[in-house]
């Protein structure tokens, strides 16, 4: 099982251009490792539904990668969205599902079918066309440099120690530069940074 | 005599006047009203109201159909395309509506994304059974009543949505009006549909 470190870390050092969504206990952990205009935390806004607004990025955005960091909490929310991703043939889009088996940020309760869900198997019986899981760090980081750049969609699912993140708000008193502006402001800053750069 | 002839040549050799309804409204000119405000992707759920205009799109190669698999997906689907810089629209029944409640606050309205959403009606015909707007169990419990129509326009109220109703080819001036009001809000715009698209 890796830690919530294990698991970002490995990417923060990968990351590019690529648009990252996070949402739920990844949205401050990540926030506290890349500070990218092309970063959007999923929060204040609606539970479940993160790898959606990814899927819309990326067919928008056809040129770019665009990685979705979700939880299990969240993932089990909209499971027919995964049907929709294989279906759109998303090529370059990658949601990661860190699977805690808890909704940590409302203080670690089990969620459905803890420990029995297989994310990845699930996404390869929708038609993802790349799944992989891992539940060592190293083996995942190894593979990383590979997997995160096949033609996709792509569903990586990484096992993870339960963490204690609260909540993510947005305030202006917040560590984390992208939790500081409203939902609103998030979005219309991602637009004009994404139309800036075309 | 001559009259009489006459009429007794009609009766024999004029089957029964069809009934035309030139209040109707079509996919080819729905379709033709997208095409006119420039949408580029149109994601959604079909129903037997807009099962046509899915057939339609289905069809076309200039706007691209993403067919979701729950309603929740088509307002965050579509808040990603636009930030993107697409310019979506969302078709849905108002069940689905109902369903997709929080996807629809926390996407379109708590980001500001300008987009139109047509929803369309079930049971607005049923309405006419109410003297008054459905505010009892026993309104909501009707045989004759569909209570998803009796609880439409209250929630839209409710979550301060406008919108406006379209019925036939001669209201799709509204859609292109929804498009303008909604970009000028930077909110999303909501059209009713009460009739079949045929």
């Amino acid at each position: 099982m890796l830690t919530q470190a294990q698991f970002l870390e490995p990417l923060a050092r990968r990351r590019a251009d690529q648009i990252v969504i996070s949402a739920m206990s990844l949205v401050r952990a990540w926030g506290r490792l890349s500070k990218h205009e092309l970063d959007f935390a999923f929060a204040d806004s609606a539970m479940g539904h993160a790898q959606s607004l990814a899927l819309g990025l990326a067919l928008a955005q056809p040129q770019r990668r665009v990685w979705c960091l979700n939880g299990d909490g969240s993932m089990l929310m909209s499971l027919g969205s995964l049907v929709t991703i294989a279906q759109c043939r998303a090529r370059n889009l990658i949601v990661f599902v860190a699977q805690n088996n808890t909704y940590e940020v409302t203080g670690n309760q089990t969620t459905p079918g803890a420990g029995a869900v297989e994310f990845h198997q699930i996404a390869q019986a929708c038609g993802f066309a790349e799944t992989f899981h891992f539940s060592d760090a190293r083996a995942y980081e190894r593979a990383l440099d590979k997997i995160l750049y096949l033609s996709g969609p792509t569903l990586i699912a990484v096992r993870l120690e339960p963490g204690h993140e609260p909540p993510p708000n947005r305030k202006q008193s917040e560590d984390t530069p992208y939790l500081r502006g409203s939902l609103a402001d998030s979005a219309h800053r991602l637009k004009e940074a994404l139309n800036a750069q075309r | 005599m001559m009259a009489s002839f006459a009429g007794a040549i009609t009766r024999l050799t004029i089957p029964p006047r069809p009934c035309y309804n030139f209040a109707m409204l079509t996919a080819r000119r729905v379709l033709e009203t997208f095409k006119q405000i420039g949408i580029t992707h149109v994601v959604g759920l079909p129903d037997n109201a807009t099962a046509a205009l899915f057939h339609a799109l289905a069809e076309d190669p200039d706007i691209y159909l993403i067919s979701v698999t729950r309603e929740g997906e088509a307002f965050a689907t579509a808040a990603g395309l636009w930030i993107g810089g697409q310019h979506p629209l969302v078709v849905i029944q108002n069940t689905g509506l109902l369903e997709a409640g929080d996807a629809l606050r926390g996407t379109l309205m708590r980001m500001r994304v300008p987009v139109v959403c047509l929803i369309s009606y079930r049971g607005y015909k049923s309405l006419a059974q109410l003297a008054a707007p459905a505010q009892t169990p026993d309104d909501l419990a009707r045989r004759d009543v569909d209570s998803v129509a009796a609880l439409l326009e209250p929630t839209l109220r409710a979550w301060n949505l406008a919108y406006d109703m379209v019925g036939d080819n001669a209201d799709l001036e509204k859609i292109i009006a929804a498009q303008q009001r909604a970009r000028e809000q930077n909110f999303p715009r909501v059209l009713l549909i009460t009739e079949t698209i045929r």
